[in-house]
């Protein structure tokens, strides 16, 4: 009993941190149709400005709360400045976010010279529960988690900016008609996928430890749950999100891991085969 | 848009094509560190190392690179070799093995070095050896720990083997931690072989290994195994999952109260370098068994001399550790130094024939010898158990141990 409780909070935690890193990912990829290989470096980014922030002195959850600032601030110069002359070419956008992501982590691992840095975490230790012992920071990546995923979805369902955001990725000359600046939009959806893939990079850091290749781990799992989810929505990738990570952690425990890795990626393969559009396309925001 | 400016004319395609072929012929990643003198008759003796200044592990390749520069800069001031001076080469192979073997046939074919040492990683070593030994005919140094079995003739290893890391601190491992072992493993070449010989080394010392599982080399979730390891009451957690696994997997192992009840975790590549990947009360009382420790400077004049040059030379993030090769390093250029003065000629089969049963009585964490007809090298171990933060040297072997390979 205690084994199976355990093994529900280790695959739910896992599931939780898969879902924080496809956030911005998917909202990026379905509001504005890029698919933005420099994700997973915005990731990196969120955990070096932790690291920044500790290795400084200040407190590690200040540099966690102005991780997603600077990202976001980040992803609105990079989208001024690059991703804005991508639109009309997808498959160049992709080369061009890859390089993009290649320039940033080669920064940073200049930076940090290669090494892998522990970050500790604000809330440390474990929760025990008897015999049982959680760990308390997993703990709180699955609250933040929820909350972030309701603030989401509150924003993009319920405020005059979500209405915006939405009418634009529907059709962008009748949103440009009705007044609504689209260049600004865009611009502003980008920097807020960055500045949520910001804020993956700040939670993840104290569980994973800094290095250069943070963020490409988590963008190949990442791009495989928004195609799982389908594009198109916000709770699309979030829903695939949530499947890929529970089943990465999940399948560990009845079989072999090299196998269990394998195994992840051909059930997505078989899911795409039989249902293209994903698990959830395009309905509700 | 500004498709217009994206528009490859002839003229820029033929910019782009003269800056990418200059950049390909001349190497990006080539470095030529001449001596100070260079007035012998003969001209200087040169020394191409390849290793891997930039990629994943770079921290270890510019460590060993760095090493390499204070031999030859040492030996050039004492004089030189046979009254040459040494003309070092470095070239880059970027943690990739296509760009390694391109990289070391530059060392062989326009540089005609006299020696090459380098490779960390056994990928490497088993990429670029035919290159330098079979096709090249140019004498090898291997300087990293790796999985042992390496019997090719004129590749010789300075690096500790499982004979010489597991030996002596598995009955260590046994006495202070228990008899339940657990093996888990990163899925490639030198876990697997490795696990064999400790696997039988643990089973003859009365010990028992519960599981012995592989994973990918880019998990890092490992709440799975951290159950099987709690569950199964293991004592000891003989661990060769590598970063950037390492880390999360030791985190995890902390947080369900491994150490608190009592747990062993061991590990033999942790080095200096590997300590900052955790915070220091997670891997409390964490075992390695290597050729150098830092803490050995405390006791060991000579390793506190080499120390204190390579930190004055260097400082910086590249440590001088064993575990990123920078002592194996060391041994490997002094040892053939040692010999190119006994063969007083540095061709391959003079240098190879003296190389054979060279001896050096200083280096770091003491003196090494070759075995003869083995190719690879005695050295002192040390076991030592991180203590907040820093190593503490707890058990020394009683005096060159013999790598058993070959």
């Amino acid at each position: 009993m205690a084994s199976a409780f355990v093994a529900a909070f280790e695959i739910l935690s896992f599931g939780a941190i898969i879902v924080l890193v496809v956030l911005g990912l998917g909202i990026i990829a379905s509001m504005m149709g890029i698919f933005n290989f420099a994700q997973g470096e915005f990731v990196l980014l969120g955990a070096y400005v932790t690291y920044l922030a500790y290795s400084h002195g200040i407190p590690v959850w200040v540099g966690m709360a102005a991780a997603p600032f600077l990202v976001g601030a980040l992803g609105f110069v990079l989208e001024a400045l690059i991703i804005r002359r991508f639109y009309a070419a997808p498959i160049v956008a992709m080369l061009g976010t890859y390089a993009l992501g290649l320039i940033i982590r080669e920064c940073v691992r200049g930076l940090i010279g290669g090494l892998y840095l522990s970050v500790p975490e604000p809330i440390g230790g474990s929760i025990d529960l008897g015999s049982v012992h959680i760990s308390a920071w997993r703990f709180t990546i699955i609250v933040v988690t929820i909350l972030v995923i309701i603030g989401c979805y509150l924003l993009l369902s319920r405020t005059t900016f979500g209405l915006r955001v939405r009418a634009t990725l529907e059709n962008p000359a009748l949103a440009r008609a009705s007044g609504i600046s689209t260049a600004a939009m865009y611009g502003t959806t980008f920097a807020f996928g960055a500045a949520l893939a910001g804020l993956a990079g700040a939670l993840l850091v104290p569980v994973f430890s800094l290095f250069a290749d943070l963020g490409i781990r988590f963008l190949i799992q990442g791009f495989v749950a928004v195609m799982v989810g389908g594009v198109g929505s916000f709770i699309g990738p979030v829903a695939g999100a949530a499947v890929i990570g529970t089943l990465s952690a999940a399948l560990p425990w009845v079989m072999a891991p090299v196998i269990a890795d394998i195994l992840v990626f051909v059930l997505a393969i078989v899911f795409i085969k039989f249902r293209p559009q994903g698990l959830l396309s395009g309905k509700g925001v | 848009m500004r498709s217009d400016h994206l528009k490859l004319s002839r003229r820029r395609f033929l910019q782009n094509f003269a800056f990418a072929s200059t950049a390909i012929t001349t190497g990006v990643g080539s470095w030529v560190i001449r001596p100070e003198w260079a007035n012998a008759a003969e001209g200087p003796i040169k020394v191409g190392i390849a290793t891997d200044l930039t990629g994943p592990i770079a921290y270890a390749g510019n460590a060993d690179a760095n090493t390499a520069k204070m031999v030859v800069k040492e030996i050039n001031d004492a004089g030189g070799l046979l009254g040459r001076p040494i003309e070092l080469f470095i070239e880059d192979t970027a943690s990739n093995e296509s760009v390694a073997v391109g990289n070391v046939r530059k060392l062989i074919q326009r540089d005609k070095v006299d020696l090459v040492l380098g490779g960390i990683t056994s990928s490497m070593r088993n990429a670029i050896k035919d290159p330098i030994v079979a096709r090249g005919k140019t004498l090898y140094i291997y300087p990293q720990l790796y999985e042992g079995k390496e019997c090719t003739p004129y590749l010789f290893c300075t690096g500790p083997t499982p004979a010489q890391q597991c030996d002596e601190f598995i009955p260590w491992l046994i006495k202070n931690g228990g008899k339940r072992f657990a093996l888990p493993s990163a899925n490639y070449v030198w876990p697997h072989t490795l696990n064999v010989y400790a696997r039988n080394v643990i089973e003859a010392n009365g010990g028992e290994v519960i599981f012995e599982e592989y994973y990918p080399l880019d998990q890092v979730d490992f709440s799975a195994t951290v159950n099987r390891i709690i569950s199964n009451k293991v004592d000891v957690v003989f661990n060769t999952v590598i970063p950037p696994g390492v880390g999360p997997f030791f985190k995890q192992l902390y947080e369900a109260g491994f150490l608190k009840n009592g747990g062993r975790l061991s590990c033999v590549y942790y080095d200096e370098n590997t300590l900052n990947i955790n915070q220091a009360n997670e891997i409390e009382g964490l075992a390695s068994c290597l050729d150098y420790f830092k803490a050995l400077t405390k006791d060991d004049p000579v390793s506190a001399k080499i120390q204190a040059a390579y930190e004055k030379d260097f400082p910086g993030n590249f440590l001088f550790a064993a575990g990123s090769a920078a002592t194996g390093t060391y041994r490997g250029l002094k040892l053939w130094a040692a010999a190119v003065k006994e063969a007083g000629k540095i061709d391959r089969e003079s240098v190879a024939a003296a190389l054979d049963h060279a001896k050096i009585a200083e280096g770091p964490g003491g003196p090494a010898e070759m075995v003869p007809g083995k190719r690879h090298c005695k050295m002192n171990m040390y076991t030592a158990v991180a203590k907040g933060g820093v190593y503490d040297i707890v058990a020394r072997s009683s005096g060159l141990v013999d790598p058993k390979e070959c």
